[in-house]
């Protein structure tokens, strides 16, 4: 694509331009796409396919495919897959995005300030951080999920608390690099104060590979959200991909659909947002938009 | 008659892994509204912790000033409140960065980036902000500025990216500016631009400008006056006319015979031997005695103090005693 002249320059808002780049990327927009039906699906599905997905509708381990009501078949107690993966979906996603944004939150915070300030607030929030970094991440959610009661949002508070030491680390990575340069020293010469140059001055600059960790923050969180289903700490009455892998892995050698199904789901969203990501990554960042 | 900035004793101390230095030692300079004082030196020999010194950016730790006083328009700014020196720069001294690449935000565009300076200083609206962000624009020359400044400074030339940053400096109209080598990453033609350019924004604004430079040939297309800067002191001040002529401090006159003369082939580029001696090595004698040639006893065993001789004030024992 040749650079527009000067003559024919349309001014472009900076949301429109990046969009203009991520629809050029085609992985991205399938990213986009894959994960709109899999959320839409969720959303709407149940209208279209009702069914409790606790009820025991059929005979256990009906195969795929077989009996035109229950197109995935049915599991070991009898209860329709397809039902459980369209209501399933919900709390999944649900518990990754909450998850990511407390992820964010709590890791953006503390790295900017560590990361800005430097001397003794790097000190402490940085050992802060290695105190909770050298806690093996999945036991420590797995005490914190059993210590409240198991619900959506205290799983993704858990998970939130048990990821944020990476995102901090990371954004203080980037402060660090990013507060000597001279654009920042610029901003202060004109007069800026801390707050702002670290939320309109840094933090813009920063946010490329921030985007790419929460959107992988979000894979890694619905992918622990299911390992704690699997181990039996979900919430037991909320259906959930993990769940179903869960109760299902006994019987995984005489019947492979019910965890074959529920786990394709899983890696779909997954890979569906880590294209999102990139795609966020190439469109935001505008040194490459020209490319 | 009180000058609109003034320097006086400043004392700037590091501390580094060889303990304590001294980066500025005793610098007392003075601009006036509407003249443009010229800092000249080598890399390291304190032009940039002066310019510093003034926006209250020193980097501190390790970077402390020890002692002396800057006063602008007679307020003092040495331990002055944070918000105070936050209000005033900007708005009363503004800066102008050596590297246009580096020193402009690359995540937003060069318009909405002048506006915020506008805004920072300015109860103005969003929208009449950037009306005057395209304004300036226009005023330092930049086509079609309504257009240009929805462009990110990558989009833009180096010369049309340090325009973007003398507009964004004068955007608040300051009184004083300083100009820390604003052409040095530039082409030599488009660095006549940004001359003649600040030469018209101080007409229009009648702001005072602090030109720093290791580049003689600036020095006399620009400055009314000149310091000339060695080791941390200043070592040499008069008007630019009397040093460019008649320099005394054997390294004024060594600046002054690297410039290049066209059509003289004949005329090989003298160069000054050694180079700026580390801070912390400094001993009690002339900091230049080293690379001097006129260097005898006296220089080893006293600093020369900033006085005149007769002409203007040098700190060199030689010139003192007649032997340059």
């Amino acid at each position: 694509m040749s650079e527009p002249t000067s003559s024919e320059y349309v001014a472009e808002s900076p949301a429109r331009e990046a969009w203009r780049m991520y629809r050029r990327n085609l992985p991205a927009v399938a990213g986009a796409v894959i994960l709109l039906a899999i959320v839409a699906a969720t959303l709407y599905g149940s209208f279209f396919y009702a069914g409790d997905p606790f009820d025991i509708v059929w005979a256990p381990h009906e195969m795929p495919g077989v009996e035109p009501g229950f197109p995935l078949g049915t599991d070991y107690l009898g209860r329709d897959i397809l039902a459980g993966l369209l209501t399933g979906g919900a709390p999944t996603l649900t518990v990754g995005l909450a998850a990511a944004a407390i992820t964010m939150v709590i890791g953006v915070a503390l790295g900017a300030l560590a990361g800005y300030y430097g001397g003794w607030v790097d000190t402490l929030l940085m050992r802060v951080t290695e105190f909770f970094q050298v806690l093996p991440a999945l036991l420590f959610a797995m005490v914190l999920v059993t210590l409240f009661s198991p619900s959506i949002w205290t799983i993704a508070a858990a998970i939130g608390v048990v990821s944020w030491p990476q995102t901090a680390r990371l954004t203080r990575a980037e402060f660090l690099k990013i507060k000597e340069l001279e654009y920042v020293t610029a901003a202060r010469a004109i007069g800026a104060r801390n707050k702002r140059i670290i939320w309109k001055v840094i933090l813009p600059n920063a946010a490329a590979p921030l985007i790419v960790s929460a959107t992988l923050t979000i894979g890694v969180a619905i992918l622990f959200e299911a390992g704690l289903s699997f181990l039996g700490l979900g919430d037991p009455n909320q259906m959930s991909w993990g769940l179903m892998i869960g109760a299902n892995r006994e019987y995984i050698l005489d019947a492979w659909w019910p965890v074959t199904f529920p786990g394709l789901a899983i890696f779909l969203t997954v890979f569906a947002v880590s294209l999102i990501g990139d795609g966020l990554n190439d469109a935001f960042n505008p040194k490459l938009r020209e490319r | 008659m009180s000058a609109l900035l003034e320097i006086e004793d400043l004392r700037v101390t590091f501390r580094t892994r060889y303990g304590e230095v001294t980066a500025l030692d005793s610098v007392s300079l003075q601009v006036n509204a509407g003249e443009t004082l010229g800092i000249v030196g080598e890399s390291g020999c304190g032009k940039s912790i002066t310019a510093l010194s003034v926006m209250g950016l020193i980097p501190s730790p390790p970077g402390k000033i020890a002692g002396g006083s800057i006063r602008l328009n007679g307020e003092e700014l040495i331990g002055v409140s944070p918000a105070r020196m936050r209000a005033l720069r900007g708005s009363d001294v503004a800066m102008i960065f050596q590297e246009p690449m580096t020193s402009l935000n690359p995540v937003f565009t060069v318009g909405d980036q002048i506006a915020e300076a506008i805004m920072l200083h300015q109860k103005v609206s969003p929208d009449q902000a950037f009306r005057d962000a395209v304004a300036l624009l226009d005023r330092v020359g930049i086509p079609s500025p309504d257009r240009r400044a929805r462009d990110y400074p990558h989009q833009l030339s180096g010369g049309m990216r340090q325009r973007v940053m003398i507009a964004m400096a004068v955007s608040c109209r300051p009184k004083v500016l300083i100009a820390d080598e604003p052409t040095t990453a530039l082409d030599v033609t488009v660095q006549a631009q940004i001359f003649d350019l600040l030469n018209e924004i101080q007409r229009d604004f009648g702001a005072a400008i602090m030109l720093i430079t290791h580049d003689m040939g600036a020095i006399s297309e620009m400055a009314d006056r000149v310091a000339v800067m060695y080791a941390g002191r200043v070592i040499e001040t008069a008007t630019a006319d009397d040093v460019l002529d008649l320099p005394q401090h054997p390294y004024a006159r060594g600046l002054i015979d690297c410039i290049p003369t066209l059509g003289r082939a004949d005329h090989a580029l003298k160069e000054i031997p050694g180079v700026v001696p580390p801070l912390h090595l400094l001993g009690k004698g002339c900091a230049f005695a080293d690379r001097c040639a006129y260097k005898f006893d006296r220089c080893d065993a006293e600093k020369p103090l900033l006085t005149d001789h007769g002409r203007h004030p040098v700190a060199c024992h030689g010139a003192e005693e007649g032997r340059i």
